[in-house]
Protein backbone atom coordinates (compact mmCIF):
# COMPACT_ATOMS: atom_id res chain seq x y z
CA UNK A 1 0.00 0.00 0.00
CA UNK A 2 1.40 3.32 -1.01
CA UNK A 3 1.88 5.86 1.72
CA UNK A 4 3.36 9.25 2.53
CA UNK A 5 5.54 8.08 5.37
CA UNK A 6 8.83 8.87 3.70
CA UNK A 7 7.76 12.39 2.79
CA UNK A 8 6.41 13.12 6.25
CA UNK A 9 9.55 11.72 7.85
CA UNK A 10 11.73 13.85 5.61
CA UNK A 11 9.72 16.97 6.49
CA UNK A 12 10.64 16.42 10.11
CA UNK A 13 14.23 15.52 9.25
CA UNK A 14 13.98 12.16 10.98
CA UNK A 15 16.00 9.14 10.01
CA UNK A 16 14.30 5.79 9.61
CA UNK A 17 15.89 4.72 12.88
CA UNK A 18 14.50 7.76 14.69
CA UNK A 19 11.03 7.14 13.33
CA UNK A 20 11.33 3.48 14.29
CA UNK A 21 12.23 4.47 17.85
CA UNK A 22 9.22 6.78 18.08
CA UNK A 23 6.94 4.01 16.83
CA UNK A 24 8.66 1.31 18.90
CA UNK A 25 9.29 -0.85 15.84
CA UNK A 26 12.44 -1.88 14.00
CA UNK A 27 14.09 0.22 11.32
CA UNK A 28 13.45 -2.65 8.88
CA UNK A 29 9.71 -2.28 9.50
CA UNK A 30 9.78 1.45 8.80
CA UNK A 31 11.76 0.80 5.61
CA UNK A 32 9.34 -1.91 4.47
CA UNK A 33 6.30 0.30 5.14
CA UNK A 34 7.82 3.23 3.25
CA UNK A 35 8.54 1.01 0.26
CA UNK A 36 5.05 -0.43 0.34
CA UNK A 37 6.35 -3.94 0.98
CA UNK A 38 4.57 -4.24 4.31
CA UNK A 39 1.17 -2.96 5.35
CA UNK A 40 1.08 -2.11 9.06
CA UNK A 41 -1.54 -3.50 11.38
CA UNK A 42 -4.40 -1.28 12.46
CA UNK A 43 -2.80 -0.53 15.80
CA UNK A 44 0.49 0.48 14.18
CA UNK A 45 -1.35 2.55 11.57
CA UNK A 46 -3.14 4.41 14.37
CA UNK A 47 0.17 4.91 16.14
CA UNK A 48 1.64 6.44 12.97
CA UNK A 49 -1.46 8.57 12.59
CA UNK A 50 -1.12 9.91 16.14
CA UNK A 51 2.59 10.56 15.66
CA UNK A 52 2.07 12.64 12.53
CA UNK A 53 -1.22 14.07 13.82
CA UNK A 54 -3.20 13.29 10.70
CA UNK A 55 -5.93 10.82 9.76
CA UNK A 56 -4.92 7.40 8.49
CA UNK A 57 -6.60 8.16 5.16
CA UNK A 58 -4.10 10.98 4.64
CA UNK A 59 -1.17 8.70 5.36
CA UNK A 60 -2.02 5.57 3.38
CA UNK A 61 -3.33 5.45 -0.16
CA UNK A 62 -5.78 2.65 -0.74
CA UNK A 63 -5.19 1.71 -4.35
CA UNK A 64 -8.44 -0.20 -4.57
CA UNK A 65 -10.56 2.82 -3.72
CA UNK A 66 -12.17 4.22 -6.83
CA UNK A 67 -12.63 7.92 -6.93
CA UNK A 68 -16.24 8.64 -7.84
CA UNK A 69 -16.55 10.63 -11.03
CA UNK A 70 -18.08 14.04 -10.69
CA UNK A 71 -21.58 14.40 -12.11
CA UNK A 72 -21.75 16.23 -15.47
CA UNK B 1 20.87 -0.49 28.83
CA UNK B 2 21.68 -3.33 26.45
CA UNK B 3 20.01 -3.39 23.07
CA UNK B 4 17.61 -6.28 22.60
CA UNK B 5 19.78 -7.83 19.87
CA UNK B 6 22.89 -7.74 22.05
CA UNK B 7 21.00 -9.14 25.02
CA UNK B 8 19.62 -11.92 22.82
CA UNK B 9 23.09 -12.76 21.55
CA UNK B 10 24.42 -12.78 25.11
CA UNK B 11 21.64 -15.06 26.38
CA UNK B 12 22.04 -17.37 23.39
CA UNK B 13 25.81 -17.54 23.82
CA UNK B 14 25.45 -18.27 27.52
CA UNK B 15 22.93 -21.04 26.88
CA UNK B 16 25.11 -22.44 24.10
CA UNK B 17 28.11 -22.45 26.39
CA UNK B 18 26.10 -24.22 29.09
CA UNK B 19 25.04 -26.81 26.51
CA UNK B 20 28.64 -27.40 25.44
CA UNK B 21 29.83 -27.81 29.02
CA UNK B 22 27.02 -30.20 29.97
CA UNK B 23 27.55 -32.15 26.76
CA UNK B 24 31.26 -32.61 27.40
CA UNK B 25 30.65 -33.64 31.02
CA UNK B 26 27.92 -36.03 29.93
CA UNK B 27 30.00 -37.70 27.23
CA UNK B 28 33.01 -37.95 29.54
CA UNK B 29 30.94 -39.53 32.29
CA UNK B 30 29.37 -42.04 29.89
CA UNK B 31 32.73 -43.00 28.43
CA UNK B 32 34.21 -43.64 31.86
CA UNK B 33 31.09 -45.19 33.40
CA UNK B 34 29.36 -47.13 30.59
CA UNK B 35 27.38 -49.31 33.01
CA UNK B 36 26.39 -46.61 35.47
CA UNK B 37 22.75 -46.65 36.65
CA UNK B 38 22.82 -42.87 35.96
CA UNK B 39 23.59 -43.29 32.27
CA UNK B 40 20.06 -42.45 31.09
CA UNK B 41 19.66 -39.13 32.99
CA UNK B 42 23.26 -38.22 32.23
CA UNK B 43 22.90 -38.86 28.51
CA UNK B 44 19.82 -36.61 28.26
CA UNK B 45 21.28 -33.93 30.57
CA UNK B 46 22.35 -31.73 27.60
CA UNK B 47 18.66 -31.32 26.79
CA UNK B 48 18.27 -29.06 29.86
CA UNK B 49 20.37 -26.17 28.47
CA UNK B 50 18.62 -26.71 25.12
CA UNK B 51 15.38 -25.84 26.93
CA UNK B 52 17.02 -22.56 27.99
CA UNK B 53 18.05 -21.94 24.39
CA UNK B 54 14.43 -22.46 23.37
CA UNK B 55 13.22 -20.02 26.05
CA UNK B 56 15.76 -17.42 24.88
CA UNK B 57 14.53 -17.79 21.31
CA UNK B 58 10.87 -17.57 22.35
CA UNK B 59 11.56 -14.40 24.36
CA UNK B 60 13.45 -12.97 21.38
CA UNK B 61 10.54 -13.58 19.02
CA UNK B 62 8.09 -12.04 21.51
CA UNK B 63 10.24 -8.88 21.67
CA UNK B 64 10.10 -8.44 17.89
CA UNK B 65 7.68 -6.07 16.20
CA UNK B 66 4.80 -7.26 14.03
CA UNK B 67 6.67 -7.36 10.74
CA UNK B 68 9.69 -9.21 12.13
CA UNK B 69 7.36 -11.75 13.77
CA UNK B 70 5.73 -12.32 10.39
CA UNK B 71 9.16 -12.84 8.82
CA UNK B 72 10.10 -15.40 11.47
CA UNK B 73 6.74 -17.13 11.06
CA UNK B 74 7.21 -17.49 7.32
CA UNK B 75 10.75 -18.76 7.82
CA UNK B 76 9.61 -21.31 10.42
CA UNK B 77 6.80 -22.59 8.22
CA UNK B 78 9.04 -22.96 5.18
CA UNK B 79 11.83 -24.63 7.15
CA UNK B 80 9.33 -26.99 8.78
CA UNK B 81 7.95 -27.98 5.37
CA UNK B 82 11.44 -28.34 3.87
CA UNK B 83 12.53 -30.55 6.77
CA UNK B 84 9.40 -32.65 6.44
CA UNK B 85 10.03 -33.06 2.69
CA UNK B 86 13.60 -34.11 3.36
CA UNK B 87 12.59 -36.66 6.00
CA UNK B 88 9.89 -38.18 3.78
CA UNK B 89 12.25 -38.32 0.81
CA UNK B 90 15.02 -39.90 2.83
CA UNK B 91 12.54 -42.38 4.28
CA UNK B 92 11.85 -43.58 0.74
CA UNK B 93 15.57 -43.70 -0.01
CA UNK B 94 16.17 -45.90 3.03
CA UNK B 95 13.87 -48.47 1.34
CA UNK B 96 16.43 -48.79 -1.45
CA UNK B 97 19.47 -49.19 0.74
CA UNK B 98 20.40 -45.73 1.92
CA UNK B 99 21.96 -45.82 5.40
CA UNK B 100 19.73 -45.17 8.43
CA UNK B 101 19.37 -41.52 9.39
CA UNK B 102 20.13 -40.31 12.92
CA UNK B 103 17.05 -38.38 14.03
CA UNK B 104 19.24 -35.89 15.91
CA UNK B 105 20.16 -34.39 12.55
CA UNK B 106 16.51 -33.57 11.83
CA UNK B 107 16.67 -30.79 14.40
CA UNK B 108 19.96 -29.49 13.05
CA UNK B 109 18.61 -29.65 9.53
CA UNK B 110 15.56 -27.62 10.50
CA UNK B 111 17.79 -24.95 12.08
CA UNK B 112 19.85 -24.74 8.88
CA UNK B 113 16.72 -24.50 6.73
CA UNK B 114 15.39 -21.82 9.10
CA UNK B 115 18.58 -19.76 8.84
CA UNK B 116 18.54 -19.92 5.04
CA UNK B 117 14.84 -19.16 4.65
CA UNK B 118 15.06 -16.35 7.22
CA UNK B 119 17.59 -14.59 4.99
CA UNK B 120 15.42 -15.12 1.92
CA UNK B 121 12.23 -13.90 3.58
CA UNK B 122 14.00 -10.86 5.08
CA UNK B 123 15.28 -10.00 1.61
CA UNK B 124 11.70 -10.01 0.32
CA UNK B 125 10.85 -7.13 2.69
CA UNK B 126 13.89 -5.00 1.90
Amino acid sequence: MRNRLKVLRAERDWTQAELADRLNVSRQTVNAIEKGKYDPSLSLAFKISRLFDMPIENLFIDEETTIPSSPT
Amino acid sequence: MLSSSFRYALELAGSGLAYSVVLVVSLTFLRENPDSPWRVPVTVAPVVPIVFIMLVMIRYIRRQDEMLRRIHLEAVIISFLATMMFCITYGFLENVGFPPFNTMFVGFGMVIFYAITLLLVQWKYR
